[in-house]
């Protein structure tokens, strides 16, 4: 941590200053104070829960332990914690772990965790108090530790909300306590809000069956005694339109438009200037762009002067003008007279298969792959990850020495410059999921395809920030070499190179992450079954309860792959050019 | 190093002109007919409005670019030998040091390229440093020091090869009132010390007149030499020749010939 701590300010250091920096310390105490009372609360419960308590045998770590009990079954489990749990069972004298004993210290654990967090929380308060320099870390790790326990405790009974009562009151408290807002703390507060307004999400999800919606002034309309008295009111201009039963109106009025393909003798019928809409668009009428509910039901019909049919096109058009309806009938008591709401937010996409709670992602991590299987998904995973990484690797370095080569070729030869560079933008612009398959075909289903098509999206930032970097230096820089008569190669590797670095590098990482991406696309057509395409491709063909979770999991692998190719990068330039380009 | 005792001059321009375009619509003449002679060891500066060839005539001395017309000699050579032999340093307005060198790895870039051994080149680039009386400052980095000594090490740079001739394109323009009378008594001290002649394009009329033997101004289209106005005032110059009244008429003297020359 590089803070300064605020005791140190000498701003900070006169007594009536002091006592200003006393005020603003209450926010978080009590903020802090309330997380330690929630979590205090949390301590109670869990260490109330009975051995076989679904939160403990549904938490990430319970699901982890029955995975494990299985493995000890096993003459010679392949993985380090089936051994584990095979020595485990041993030293208490069973030949498998026993199940009761693995709750037990998945309660033990649970409630150990959460009173570490709650001495954290103590150690925190008596920071701010005594103004001690290292509270924001004491609060920092609390914070972190707190946020944790949401990928563990399973979404039942007030184990989550408590934990993220905890969470938002520390974020809060962490924020306003005085001092600079560091790139780690901002890291961890935005983690933190992100992650709360999940969760917060699905509890909202839940409570309101996936919609908010907002009572809407309800339409007036004009009430006949029946349809014969309401079609003459419209005869007679009372009312701009007519709503009634379809059935109903059939075969009194034609229909608008007419059929093309039947004659229609519209003038036996009983109301031959009218016209009931066919075509009329009767998709829920909407409030501004809010949809209005309930929808139009298909069973009503829209009756008009036949002179005015063309005018109305839509449900809203409708009902901007005078309304009249049959009283009594459906129309009347189960549509006009309902309720009108305005639906705010449709919450579907928070439901469970579309967005799991956190744990269950965590969850999928620590579960076997497949059902009983002897390896976790983290595993299976991480091995995935790490085929694919290398491949990205192999594109990067190969896509990022193309570009390097095409960067400086077009720096040096302007004609050259000309005549391909429209072409090298022009390959960016074609689809990569086009090129990947005739690419897997070409070099035929391996890694050295995928390389390729990585490299295809890896080379083309470095040509074009090479090209920008060779070409910066100033003019009388380069005036400068040519009074020293310094030859092309001195200019290139003491002037333009160095010059060109910090632009390469920002190429460099936008190309990284870039070549990860890649190598997941590429991975889709050739059918290849050790990468993370074929882990997406496995998870998102079947959406479901059980596999979403799986596909979050490997999404939030691929990621890692990216930000840890991205930071690699970042690391290797700040060893090269970070000592003197720190003003910037 | 040219011989001082040998009455040829560092530079010799006769009817040298410069055209841009030439036998075409859009030519320019940069610079016609210019004569100049500049002894060894003289301080001599080029002043004149935009346009009128002050630069252009200090790119054709060093070979940057190439005159259309006339002979130009440096040191009895042509300027493409006295570039390749390292006859003269050069100063840009802007400090142009490389962001990734330190200051002492800017000022041995020179020396790197011409091939002096590393022994050779951080005994020279010590000397220069103590010249510009910078020598705390080699391992620093350009961004940590102020313009005037990014400034100052950029005229160490020029230096530290040791060329009979330094050329100084508005070297000071960029800095503030202050910080520039002090790199003017700065150069002069350095200038003693160095024996070096020193050609130097400035817009300012009080700058010129306070560093030179001689101020040669110039008007623009096309570019040439309208007098040449010898300064008299005796040196060392120091702060308070500024307010001598020789100074004055001096300084008026030129105002009033660049005055005569844009209103031609």
């Amino acid at each position: 941590m590089t803070d300064v701590p605020y005791q140190q300010n000498p701003l900070h250091t006169a007594p009536a200053l002091n006592r200003r920096i006393m005020v603003r310390l209450i926010i978080p105490i009590v903020l802090i104070g309330l997380a330690l009372l929630s979590n205090l609360t949390l301590i109670m419960s869990l260490s109330n829960l009975a051995v076989d308590d679904l939160v403990l045998t549904d938490s990430t770590l319970g699901e982890l332990l029955i995975w494990m009990a299985e493995q000890s079954e096993e003459e010679a489990p392949p993985s380090l914690l089936g051994q584990y749990a095979k020595t485990w069972a041993e030293q208490t004298n069973n030949d498998i772990l026993d199940e009761t004993l693995a709750f037990t210290a998945t309660r033990q654990i649970l409630v150990g965790w959460a009173t570490v967090n709650a001495l954290l929380m103590i150690a925190a308060i008596l920071g701010l108090v005594t103004q001690a320099r290292w509270v924001r870390v004491v609060q920092l790790l609390a914070l972190i530790s707190v946020l944790a326990m949401i990928f563990v405790v399973p979404p039942i009974d007030n184990h989550l909300p408590l934990i993220m009562l905890t969470t938002g009151a520390l974020v809060v408290a962490l924020v306003t306590t005085p001092g600079p807002l560091t790139k780690v703390i901002s890291f961890f507060a935005v983690l933190s809000i992100i992650l709360l307004l999940w969760q917060t999400g699905k509890a909202l999800a839940q409570s309101q069956a996936y919609d908010i919606t907002l009572p809407a002034q309800n339409w007036a309309y004009q009430t006949y005694e029946t349809l014969d008295m309401a079609l003459a009111g419209l005869q007679a201009g009372e009312v701009d339109a007519v709503i009634t039963d379809r059935n109903d109106v059939r075969d009194l009025a034609p229909p608008f438009p007419l059929p093309a393909d039947e004659e229609t003798d519209t003038e036996s019928l009983t109301y031959p200037d009218l016209r009931y809409l066919t075509d009329l668009d009767t998709h829920q009428a909407t409030l501004g762009f809010l949809p209005v509910v309930p929808e139009f039901p298909g069973r009503l019909a829209v009756v008009v002067p036949a002179a005015h049919a063309s005018a109305l096109t839509t449900l809203d058009e409708v009902f901007a003008v005078r309304v009249g309806t049959p009283a009594g009938e459906f129309a009347d008591e189960r549509y006009l007279a309902e309720n009108r709401e305005t639906m705010l937010l449709d919450l579907k996409i928070l439901n469970d298969i579309n967005l799991p709670h956190l744990q269950h992602i965590a969850e999928a991590l620590l579960q076997p792959a497949r059902r009983n299987g002897p390896f976790l998904l983290v595993r299976i995973l991480s091995n995935a990850a790490l085929f694919t990484w290398g491949e990205a690797i192999l594109g990067f370095v190969s896509g990022g020495l193309l570009g390097f080569v095409l960067g400086t070729l077009f720096a040096h030869f302007a004609p050259l410059e000309r005549g391909l560079l429209p072409y090298v933008v022009a390959s960016q612009t074609v689809p990569i999921l086009a090129i990947a398959p005739m690419v897997v075909i070409w070099l035929g289903a391996g890694p050295q395809a995928v390389a390729v098509i990585s490299a295809y999206l890896t080379f083309f930032p470095v040509t074009i920030n090479t090209l920008r970097g060779l070409r910066s230096p100033h003019p009388n820089t380069l005036e400068l070499m040519r009074s020293y008569a310094a030859s092309p190669w001195a200019i290139m590797w003491k002037v333009r190179f160095p010059a060109a670095l910090p632009y390469i590098f920002t190429a460099l990482k936008v190309s990284a992450t870039a070549s990860v991406v890649g190598a997941i696309i590429g991975e889709l057509p050739s059918s290849m079954g050790d990468g993370l395409g074929r882990a997406i491709l496995d998870f998102s063909s079947d959406y479901s309860l059980i596999s979403t979770p799986k596909l979050w999991a490997t999404i939030l692998i691929a990621a890692s792959v990216g930000i840890l190719s991205f930071l690699v990068v970042s690391l290797i330039e700040y060893l090269i050019i970070g000592r003197y380009s720190q003003e910037k | 190093m040219a011989d001082r005792a040998m009455p040829q001059p560092v530079i010799a321009a006769h009817e040298v002109s410069k055209i841009y375009n030439p036998d075409s619509e859009e030519q320019v003449i940069a610079l016609q007919d210019i004569h100049l002679d500049v002894q060894a060891g003289e301080f001599v500066s080029l002043i004149g409005p935009s346009g009128c060839g002050k630069s252009t005539l200090l790119r054709l001395i060093a070979d940057l670019i190439q005159p259309t017309q006339g002979d130009l000699k440096i040191n009895g050579k042509t300027p493409r030998d006295a570039r390749v032999d390292q006859d003269y340093g050069m100063v840009f307005q802007s400090a142009t040091l490389l962001d990734w060198r330190t200051v002492q790895k800017n000022i041995e870039l020179p020396l790197e390229i011409m091939g002096f051994s590393s022994q050779e080149r951080r005994t020279r680039a010590q000397a220069a440093l103590q010249l510009v009386e910078l020598e705390k400052f080699g391992k620093h980095y350009p961004w940590q020091l102020s313009g005037g000594m990014q400034q100052r090490v950029s005229i160490a740079r020029a230096l530290a090869f040791k060329p009979s001739l330094l050329l100084m394109d508005e070297p000071f323009g960029a800095l503030d009132e202050f910080t520039r009378e002090r790199m003017n008594m700065e150069l002069l001290r350095i200038w003693d010390e160095t024996d070096t002649t020193i050609v130097f394009v400035t817009h300012s009329i009080p700058e010129a007149v306070f560093l030179s033997n001689r101020v040669v101004v110039m008007s623009p289209r096309p570019g040439r030499i309208t007098t040449i106005v010898d300064i008299d005032l005796p040196y060392p110059r120091v702060f308070e020749t500024r307010e001598q009244p020789r100074y004055y008429e001096k300084v008026t003297e030129v105002r009033e010939l660049l005055r005569d020359a844009h209103e031609v």
